[in-house]
């Protein structure tokens, strides 16, 4: 039962790669949303939750099956360092929380180009920053909601 | 078996990391059956069934924008077929009058109507010929049916066509076969009639009448309506002639200016 949590992220995380991925694509700039909830888990669960998540993750995320171990371990690390970053730091604040996201998803995006085709200069400013940013704000979202900071409650109270 | 056990859990978290470790190797040589197999299933129970969705929207959209297209084709269409039938219509009335012959000394210009007026039914209509034309007041016109009218008014480019419906219109006429004599006119109530055609006259329903020539205005010969009903009135000196008239006054398009050769 406990791994049912799990088996819908992945089934979220396909559904993004096939039909959002593209349509909420911005000038290039996409929403990188398998390593946020591998930072997700890597963050709200168990050390072990967060490698082997990543590391499925990297498998199911790999279109070339030839890169299918590099994807693997580049997610698999990613959910062990963001675990061993939320042990040392303090992350009880939003900021912090927010700013390790946007670093492990920085980290992800340069890993995940050198993998693919090699890291060209100009797709650090066009793709892998500006995929960041809007990858953080959506994560920053995800967290207002997730610390209750903004709730359904709140924003009916609006209108 | 119990020190494998001990040493199990002491280790476990290590366990895990070499496995993962082990498996990324494994996928990192590359093995095309253990990678191709590991893909395919990822890929089939992961992306295919949302690949199987967003071909379904995909899909849904291109017959959205194919509807889109084939409506505007059919609009396209309708129009084309509507307007090849009004020439086709028209092909059929030319070669209705392309063998049509003018009476001896006259020659005919084509007009098209422009306008029709009158209340109930067409008494007049405008055509495009006029003084450019070398039109001029009281030009008989004709059709290959029969006589139509004369010009009662002519501007630069346009003009005016009394029709035989007019209730002020009055043609000098006698019946083909026995020749005898008589006026036709037009009223709402009796429709056309041949006015003034004596008791003692030879007529019969079916009997074809035609211009005298005697007004001046109209050459002889031409054709105006055909006898419908005679009716012999006691101690009248006329007979009531009701005529069909030879042309359908409702369906005029195109017709003929009659020319006096060497005006």
């Amino acid at each position: 039962m406990k791994f049912i949590p799990f088996f819908l992220y992945l089934l979220l995380i396909g559904m993004h790669q096939v039909i959002w991925r593209e349509m909420t694509s911005i000038y290039g700039a996409s929403i990188n949303l398998p390593a946020l909830i591998v930072l997700a888990v890597a963050l709200y669960k168990s050390e072990l939750a967060a490698v082997w998540f990543g590391f499925v993750v990297g498998i199911v995320l790999a279109v070339n099956p030839g890169m299918l171990g590099w994807q693997a371990l580049a997610l698999a690390l990613l959910g062990l360092l963001a675990y061993h970053a939320r042990e040392k730091l303090n992350l009880e604040s939003l900021y912090t929380k927010l700013l390790l996201v946007f670093a492990g998803i920085l980290l992800h995006n340069i890993s995940a180009s050198i993998i693919q085709a090699g890291l060209k200069f100009y797709q650090l400013w066009l793709n892998i920053l500006t995929g960041s940013i809007y990858t953080a704000v959506i994560a920053l979202i995800f967290f207002l909601f997730k610390d209750g900071i903004i709730t359904v409650k709140k924003i009916k109270s609006i209108f | 078996m119990n020190w494998i056990s001990n040493l199990f859990s002491r280790y476990w978290r290590n366990f895990h990391f070499a496995a993962i470790l082990i498996l990324t190797i494994i996928l990192m040589v590359n093995n095309p059956a253990i990678n191709g197999l590991v893909s395919q299933v990822t890929v089939s129970v992961f992306n295919y069934p949302f690949f199987i969705v967003k071909n379904f929207f995909d899909g849904l959209v291109n017959v959205d924008r194919r509807n889109e297209q084939l409506q505007e084709a059919l609009v396209q269409a309708s129009v084309r077929i509507s307007m090849l039938e009004e020439a086709r219509l028209e092909n059929e009335r030319l070669r209705a009058v392309l063998g049509f012959e003018p009476p001896v000394g006259y020659s005919l210009i084509p007009a098209k109507v422009i306008s029709v007026g009158g209340d109930k039914m067409p008494t007049a209509v405008v055509i495009n010929r006029g003084l450019k034309d070398s039109l001029y007041i009281n030009q008989p016109i004709i059709n290959q049916e029969g006589l139509i009218g004369r010009i009662i008014a002519v501007s630069n480019d346009y003009a005016s066509v009394q029709l035989l419906t007019d209730p002020t219109s009055r043609v000098a006429a006698r019946v083909e076969e026995s020749r005898e004599m008589g006026i036709v006119k037009y009223s709402i109530v009796e429709g056309m009639v041949l006015d003034n055609f004596p008791i003692q006259g030879t007529i019969a329903p079916g009997n074809i009448i035609v211009s005298s020539g005697l007004g001046g205005i109209y050459p002889p010969g031409l054709k105006v309506g055909t006898v419908v009903q005679v009716v012999y009135p006691e101690e009248e000196p006329f007979c009531e002639v009701r005529l069909t008239p030879a042309v359908n006054f409702n369906s005029l398009e195109e017709l003929f200016i009659l020319k006096l050769n060497g005006l």
